[in-house]
């Protein structure tokens, strides 16, 4: 904890405890009432005949629906909120960072608190659709010597399911802090005033990579993965 | 906390578990019950109401299209049998037609030959007549002739016996020139 660095920064304390709020959550908080907001706006006056923005609330539905029964199959639609929740809040988080919000997917707290939930999913499924009996013994394949390293295999996943976004995200924020700073220091230094021209334009490459890019790309992969981990145990 | 900053300078460590966590897990169940609740569950009983509705539309209309196909052939049928029974009806009526007619005329000939015969027999008739007067005319002439001739009185009733016996002798083949 510190005044440097590359962590979030605190938003505020909770007043009368030592709880303190950082702008990940906040900026969670916006996230979800960005999203919320949407989704009323988007299921609002649905008619038989679509038109307008209810096809693409429908094609996205449709879309997740699709996703979900394809990687888990037929009878495991019902996972499609949950892998929809997942879509949406990892892609408008690592977006946050466009309109100069710290996403908050590049805080490991956020990060592994999804990996955790995929994780015990994983778990609870698993042994709620195979008993809990041949669930445990699943553990023991293929030979009881191994026991240990299924479980380890089994801890790892949520750990790098979590750095795995986490690293991306947060990589891309620090090259995207350092070459602000660059850039703004490059304008100081070459041209002696205190305006930095060259911040604008030239990070919008960089910011089409790592927030555009990589970051629409990882919330296809976190959900992926999940659809994939569950849908293993499952079977 | 570090003495001499204000919150909103603090910065936590980048790779630092704390209350975030437990934050973040709370925001992440909200977001998927909201979702659940308010996105996936009307939008997809929406659309799958709909599809029901369209498949069932299409089944009726389907339906409906083997029926019209079931009356439209047993029509066809009907009309088929109508024009075959139409078909009898005409020849039966012409052979009656050409039997009556053939009745007809058979009846017309009939008539003629007996009308024929009748007028035949007619003639025959007044033909023998006419001879038998002329006969007797001739007879009378003759006797009368010889009357002249002989000049003698002739009695016609002695006569009339032998003159007529002369006629039938000498005349009937040339009367029945």
């Amino acid at each position: 904890m510190g005044s440097e660095g590359f962590g979030p920064r605190v938003a505020f304390t909770i007043p009368g405890t030592e709880i303190m709020v950082s702008e990940t959550v906040t900026v969670t908080w916006f996230i979800m009432a960005v999203i919320m907001i949407i989704t009323l706006l988007a299921t609002r006056k649905m008619e038989k005949v679509p038109k307008g923005p209810q096809v693409v609330t429908e094609a996205i539905v449709g879309g997740v629906r699709t996703l979900t029964m394809q990687t888990m199959g037929e009878k495991n639609v019902g996972f499609t909120p949950y892998v929809g929740m997942l879509l949406f809040f990892i892609a408008f988080a690592n977006l946050a960072g466009l309109i100069g919000l710290r996403p908050p997917t590049a805080d490991v707290n956020t990060t592994m608190a999804l990996a955790l939930m995929t994780f015990f999913m994983t778990h609870f499924f698993g042994a709620k659709s195979k008993g809990i009996g041949s669930y445990l013994k699943g553990f023991l394949d293929p030979i009881p010597l191994l026991l240990p390293l299924n479980i380890m295999g089994e801890l790892a996943n949520p750990i790098s399911l979590s750095f795995r976004l986490f690293g991306n995200i947060v990589g891309g924020l620090i090259i995207m802090s350092l070459l602000y700073g660059a850039l703004g220091g490059f304008t100081e230094m070459l041209l002696n005033i205190s305006i930095p021209f060259f911040q604008v334009g030239i990070p919008a490459v960089l910011h089409v990579y790592f927030d555009l890019f990589a970051g629409l790309l990882q919330s296809f992969i976190f959900a992926m993965l999940t659809m994939v981990f569950v849908s293993m145990a499952m079977d | 906390m570090l003495v001499g900053l204000t919150a909103a300078e603090l910065r936590l460590g980048l790779v630092q578990f704390d209350w975030t966590f437990v934050f973040q897990i709370a925001n992440t169940l909200i977001l998927f019950l909201f979702l659940k609740k308010f996105l996936f569950k009307p939008v997809t009983s929406f659309m799958e109401a709909r599809e029901e509705e369209i498949s069932g539309a299409y089944n009726d209309a389907e339906e409906k299209n083997k029926e019209a196909d079931a009356i439209k052939s047993e029509y066809l049928e009907k009309i088929s049998k109508a024009e075959e029974e139409g078909r009898t009806i005409v020849k039966e009526a012409s052979k009656r037609a050409e039997r009556h007619a053939d009745e007809m005329i058979k009846d017309a000939e009939h008539e003629v030959a007996s009308m024929r015969d009748k007028a035949k027999l007619e003639i025959e008739r007044e033909k023998t007549k006419a001879v038998n007067a002329l006969k007797n005319d001739i007879a009378g002439l003759a006797i009368l002739a010889a009357t002249k001739v002989i000049e003698k009185d002739m009695k016609e009733e002695d006569h009339k016996d032998l003159i007529n016996k002369f006629i039938d002798e000498v005349g009937d083949a040339k009367w029945q020139n």
